[in-house]
Order: C-alpha cells, then structure tokens, then sequence
C-alpha cells in the first residue's frame, strides 16, 4: 500500500494536483507531500523523530479534513505496515480530529437548521465531545429531556471531498496504469465519501441497521430523532461506551474481552449472512465497548449494500470443497468477480490460493473446528493481514469487495487489540443457520 | 450617527421655528425618523431588491413625504452609508456583550465577528452588492477612500485593534501594532466578495474559507516581526 513506487507517485501527483485546489479544499495538501518526503528522511532518526512526525503528519490531516483524514484513519489501521509511535498519533484521529471552534460549529447548525442549537434544544454543549472525519459530535439534551448525540458536518466537506479526489487520481494516475489500483475502486470510494455527506441517508441507514440488528440484543444501535435530522445535522439518541483504547485501560477480564470479540465476529458475519448489507466504517471510535459485555455501534455513513452474494460467498470459501471439486472452484470465482474473470486465467490460482490460506486462518480446518482463533497473536493478524494486501497487489480485487476488506481488516485489527479469542467457526455456522431461518420465514 | 456637519443647517432650516421642543427631544425624533426610513428602505429591498425600489416607496412606507426623506437622506449612498455605519456599530456592541467570546481564541473571536455581520445583512445582499460596486467609484462617498466612510472604517479599526490587543494581553500573539487590524480589516472587505458570490447551500464554502484563512493568518501572526 505504501511501497516506494507508490509513495512518490503520491508525492508527484500531490505536486501536480496543488495547482487546481481551492482554498476550500485540502490548500494545505503541498504540506502533506513535504510530510511524507520529510518522514522517509527522518526514519532512522530514532522514535522521538519519528513521533514528532507522525505528531505533525497527524496535524495535518486532521486539519485537512475529509478524505486525506480517512486516509489516514485507514493508515492507522494498517498495524502492520507503519511504525507503531506513527499508529499511536495516527489513531487518536479517529475521535480526536481538531475541532471547530462553538462560533462556526452554531453557524454550521444555524445554516442547516434554521434556528441556532439552544433555540432547538434544552441544554445544547457548546463543545464537541467526540469529532469524525466529516463532522464532529455535541453531547445535547432535547425539550422531551432525551440524551442525544448531535452530528454537525464541517463546511464545504464535499467540495473538499471532490478536490481530493481530483488529487488522488493523478497521485495514482502511475499506479492505475499499471492496474494495481482499477479506476472502479477510485470511483467505488468517492461514491463512498461523498454519500458520507448526506446525513439524511446516514439516519435512512441508521434506521435500517437498528430494526434489522435487534436480534443481536447485546448491539445499540441509536435512534433517529428525524425532527431535528438534515442532510448536514444528524441527531440521535446518546448511546454509551469507550472506543477499544480507552476500553482496555479498565483492565477488562479475558472473559469480558473474548465475550466482546465473539459478539463483534458474529456482528460481521450476521450483516454478511443475514442483510446483504454492511456497516463498512470499522474503526475503532465506532465501536463503543461495554465493561459488561454490550457494546454500541455508531457511525453508518460508510454502509455498503451488496449486489454480490457475500453470503454465499463465505459459506463457499469456507466450505473447501472448492480445494479438489472443480465445480465448486469455478462458482467461487464466479462470486468473487460476478463473472468477468473465468476459472482458467492464471490470476484465479493465485487468488485461490491466498484464499486457502486465508481460511486456513481465520477458519482453521476440520479437527480444530471447534477450537478458538487467538487474534491477540501478532502472527496471525500479520498473515492474514499480508494475505489480503497480496490479494490487491496482484490485481484480485473486485471494486464491490473495497469496503468489505476494509470492514473485515478493521475487524480483524479490532479483535487483535482486544487479544479475542473467538470461535469463528461455531459463529459462523450459528449465522448461516439464522439466515437459513429467515429465509425459510 | 454622528450629525453630518454639512447637512445639519439645511436640515434646521426645513424643521421651522413652530418647533419648540428641547432640541434632546429634537435630535431623538430625527434618530427615530431616519431610523424609520432606514427600516423601510431595508424591508423593500430585501422583499423587492434594491434597483426596483423607489424613494417613492421608501417615503410611503416610513409614512412621511418624499421631499422630508431628501431631507434625511440626499442620494441613496447617504442611505448606505447611514446603513454601514449602523452595522459597525451593532457589532461592536453585539461583541462587548457577549461574555463567552471575550475568552475564546483569535480566530473564532474574528470568525465571529465577520459571520455576525453575514448574519445581519443576509436579507440585504443585492444592496450590497450595489454598495460595494458604488464604492468602486473613486469620487462615490461610499468609497473606502472617502471621508465619510473614512470615519466608519476608522471605528471599525479602532474595535479590531482592540480585540487584537486583548489577544496580545493574553500573550495568544506577539505585538502586531496597527497592521493587524489593517490586515483583517481587508481581509473581511475580501470576505464580504466571496460571501456574495458564494452559491453553495447556506454560503458553507464562505464559512470554510473564513475559518481556515482566519486559522493560517493567526498563525502568521503567532510569527511575529508585524510590529513596523
């Protein structure tokens, strides 16, 4: 993700986008490219270096807002490939990107409302207690004396939206090229961030998640408060909890931890088994953790509904028949490029292959089925990891998998900090029992 | 408003002698009156635009005759200027009351100030738009050169330089003497440019513009070596 080549493809096409960005966009973007060239100098220079850095790198891209701050939200979910004093800057960007100041943050609230916050709310906290890459969230109590949330989006995100992305397209104009990144994953991840902008079809989605996820009793999802809900206001129910660092400082038991990764493994797979739908932002500030086990999940800007089977899909990967029925092959690469690649082309061994490894991992074989996964084991996180990079740098990717591979590495991450052991298997097979149900229903 | 030297005799001259009232009463029943056409002149515009409308008009609403409203005001820049003045003043006044700012940083302090103004002249900007254009006109009195509007923007430099100062109290920036003010002054003159030609929803991309320019020139300031 982050090779040589790459890296000064990224720094010639920042130099060329500089010159068509508006003040609205990322103007700062010139400083990015003096950042990345200036960390490759500095990384023998020893960890203060390299924490100081990362501190401005951070800055940065907190600063800039919007995409570039999800890029490097997603850096810092890549555990394996950076420094680790860089992931430690890098992921307090996923609840503590700089703030508006309260003055812009009215005027953001008074321009899509209509009327200031404290003429709509009975206590209204003129600071924000938590801030995402697109907005950032006030602790707020409504005139009925319901705790909410109130998500207020930064001014003119998606201009910026559009102008990092004229940005990116020449950074990896070399590298599209080449095909290591199709123009469709590009175009896949705009559409991604700019439906992002529009909070009335985060709350559509909010709505959705929380009626179809009320099986999963140990899962808050909040809930909509419409009235006071534009396309750049989002108000919702206050759900409770700590993101996965703050969580671990409690000292939480092995069985509370191994507890809370099985019920986010069974999460994942249930939206795959179940909705054809999937709550795609995985980091960790989404996740709100619960000493007793529960947990919150916020967040569904990033929500990806699939045309592909991924139920499927899984239930065919990890079924191996797939190993030695040449049948059961050819409809897995069938599902996995809905048919633009053919079984025979040289490219579907090497996925398969990956494949096999991959679910040798996360879905150990037969006799150890029923056995646990250990994700705190840096080793495993590192293969699998490796197994999904290999995966895109040899051109396997279709564009509809972009989200799911990132909200499946950010599981994966998740369950790795929290040291979960989880009976992948056994969860797996209670999902597709249930979506068997449903259907049968 | 202080009384314009100039139009004060004629204006006396016009009001007669029947007046016998103490001139205290006097002064405040002009302030009403002006501020009565002002309102009217404002309410038109902003439901009609501001070429469309008449001083024909302007006098029927305010509810005096055409030729007292000459009396007030003789050409429409002396109405904008009487409107500009007005808005300098309700900021100031509007900024010394508000508690919670007198703490806050620089740049939301400025970011404040600036977006205030936006709120106030929201409904008026095709008068604006005018305003500014007229006062492109080197020989207009609504030229930022002229010596009427040399009095406003002397008062509104005064308020910056003292907000600047408070900042500089706080040790938040180094001294910047009159520069600084200067500098933003300007800088909300270009501000007011974008904000009218700004057609995103809600005028979004001015506040962006505004908060991240005010954010860069704070820390410009941080520099230092301002102080000329």
């Amino acid at each position: 993700m982050k090779s040589e080549g790459g890296t000064g493809a990224l720094v010639r096409g920042l130099r060329l986008g500089k010159l068509g960005l508006g003040l609205t966009g990322s103007y700062l973007g010139y400083q990015v490219q003096n950042l990345f060239l200036g960390e490759e100098k500095r990384a023998e220079r020893g960890k203060s270096m390299r924490r100081a850095a990362s501190r401005r790198i951070r800055g940065e891209l907190g600063e800039l807002k919007g995409p570039m701050m999800k890029f490097g939200q997603i850096l810092s979910m890549q555990t394996h490939l950076l420094p680790r004093e860089t992931i430690e800057e890098l992921a307090t960007l996923q609840t503590r990107a700089p703030a508006m100041h309260p003055s812009l943050a009215r005027a953001r609230f008074k321009s899509s409302c209509g009327k200031y916050p404290e003429e709509l709310f009975a206590e209204f906290d003129a600071e924000p207690f938590a801030a995402a890459s697109l907005g950032q969230v006030h602790r707020a109590i409504t005139r009925t004396g319901e705790k909410v949330a109130v998500k207020i989006q930064y001014p003119a995100i998606r201009a910026a939206i559009e102008n990092d992305f004229k940005l990116l397209r020449s950074a990896t104009f070399p590298v599209r090229l080449t095909g290591h990144v199709p123009v469709e994953i590009l175009n896949e991840v705009q559409r991604g961030f700019l439906e992002e902008t529009d909070y009335l079809h985060e709350a559509k989605s909010m709505d959705y998640f929380r009626e179809r996820l009320a099986c999963l009793p140990y899962v808050t999802v909040p809930k909509v408060h419409w009235d006071l809900t534009t396309d750049r206001v989002l108000t919702m129910s206050f759900v409770s909890g700590e993101p996965a660092g703050e969580f671990l400082l409690r000292n939480p038991s092995s069985a509370v931890r191994d507890q809370i990764g099985e019920r986010l493994f069974e999460l994942f797979e249930y939206q795959i088994q179940c909705l054809q739908a999937i709550h795609a932002d995985p980091h960790p500030g989404n996740y709100l953790l619960r000493m007793d086990g529960t947990f919150g999940l916020i967040d569904f800007g990033c929500v990806k509904r699939c045309s592909m089977d991924l139920g499927e899909l899984t239930r065919c990967a990890v079924d191996r028949s797939w190993q030695y029925d040449s049948a059961q092959a050819e409809r897995l690469v069938f599902l996995v490029w809905c048919g633009k690649v053919s079984a025979k082309d040289p490219r579907t061994r090497r996925m398969l292959a990956y494949l096999k490894d991959f679910i040798d991992l996360v879905f150990p074989p037969s006799p150890k089925a029923a056995a646990e996964v250990d994700f705190g084991n840096p080793a495993l996180l590192h293969s699998v990891t490796g197994k999904l990079s290999q995966a895109v740098g040899n051109k396997l990717t279709n564009p509809e998998l972009a989200f799911v591979s990132r909200a499946e590495l950010g599981l994966y991450n998740l369950l790795h900090q929290l040291g979960a052991r989880v009976r992948t298997r056994e969860i797996l097979d209670r999902c597709v029992d249930r979506a068997r149900g449903l259907q049968a229903g | 408003m202080k009384p314009k030297p100039k139009r004060r005799p004629a204006q006396e001259a016009d009001t007669p002698r029947r007046d016998s009232r103490p001139p205290g009463k006097r002064t405040a029943n002009k302030d009403r009156t002006r501020k009565a056409i002002l309102e009217a002149a404002l309410d038109l515009f902003s439901r009609q635009g501001f070429y469309a409308t008449t001083t024909k008009q302007i006098s029927r609403k305010a509810g005096i005759a055409e030729g007292t409203l000459f009396n007030y005001f003789r050409t429409k820049e002396d109405l904008a200027l009487y409107f500009l003045e007005r808005e300098v003043d309700a900021l100031i006044s509007w900024f010394g009351h508000d508690n919670r700012l007198q703490g806050a940083p620089l740049p939301e302090q400025l970011f404040a100030v600036i977006h205030r103004l936006f709120e106030r002249i929201e409904p008026y900007q095709e008068f604006i738009g005018a305003i500014s254009l007229r006062g492109l006109h080197p020989g207009s009195k609504l030229s930022p050169f002229s010596i009427e509007r040399g009095q406003i923007n002397l008062r509104y430099l005064r308020f910056l330089r003292e907000i600047l100062e408070a900042s500089e109290a706080r040790s938040e920036i180094p001294r910047v003497g009159e520069i600084g003010a200067y500098a933003i002054a300007l800088f909300h003159v270009a501000m007011v440019a974008h904000w009218l030609n700004d057609e995103s929803p809600g005028k979004e991309k001015t506040l962006a513009v505004l908060d991240r320019c005010l954010k860069l020139g704070t820390t410009m300031l941080k520099k230092g070596g301002w102080d000329w």
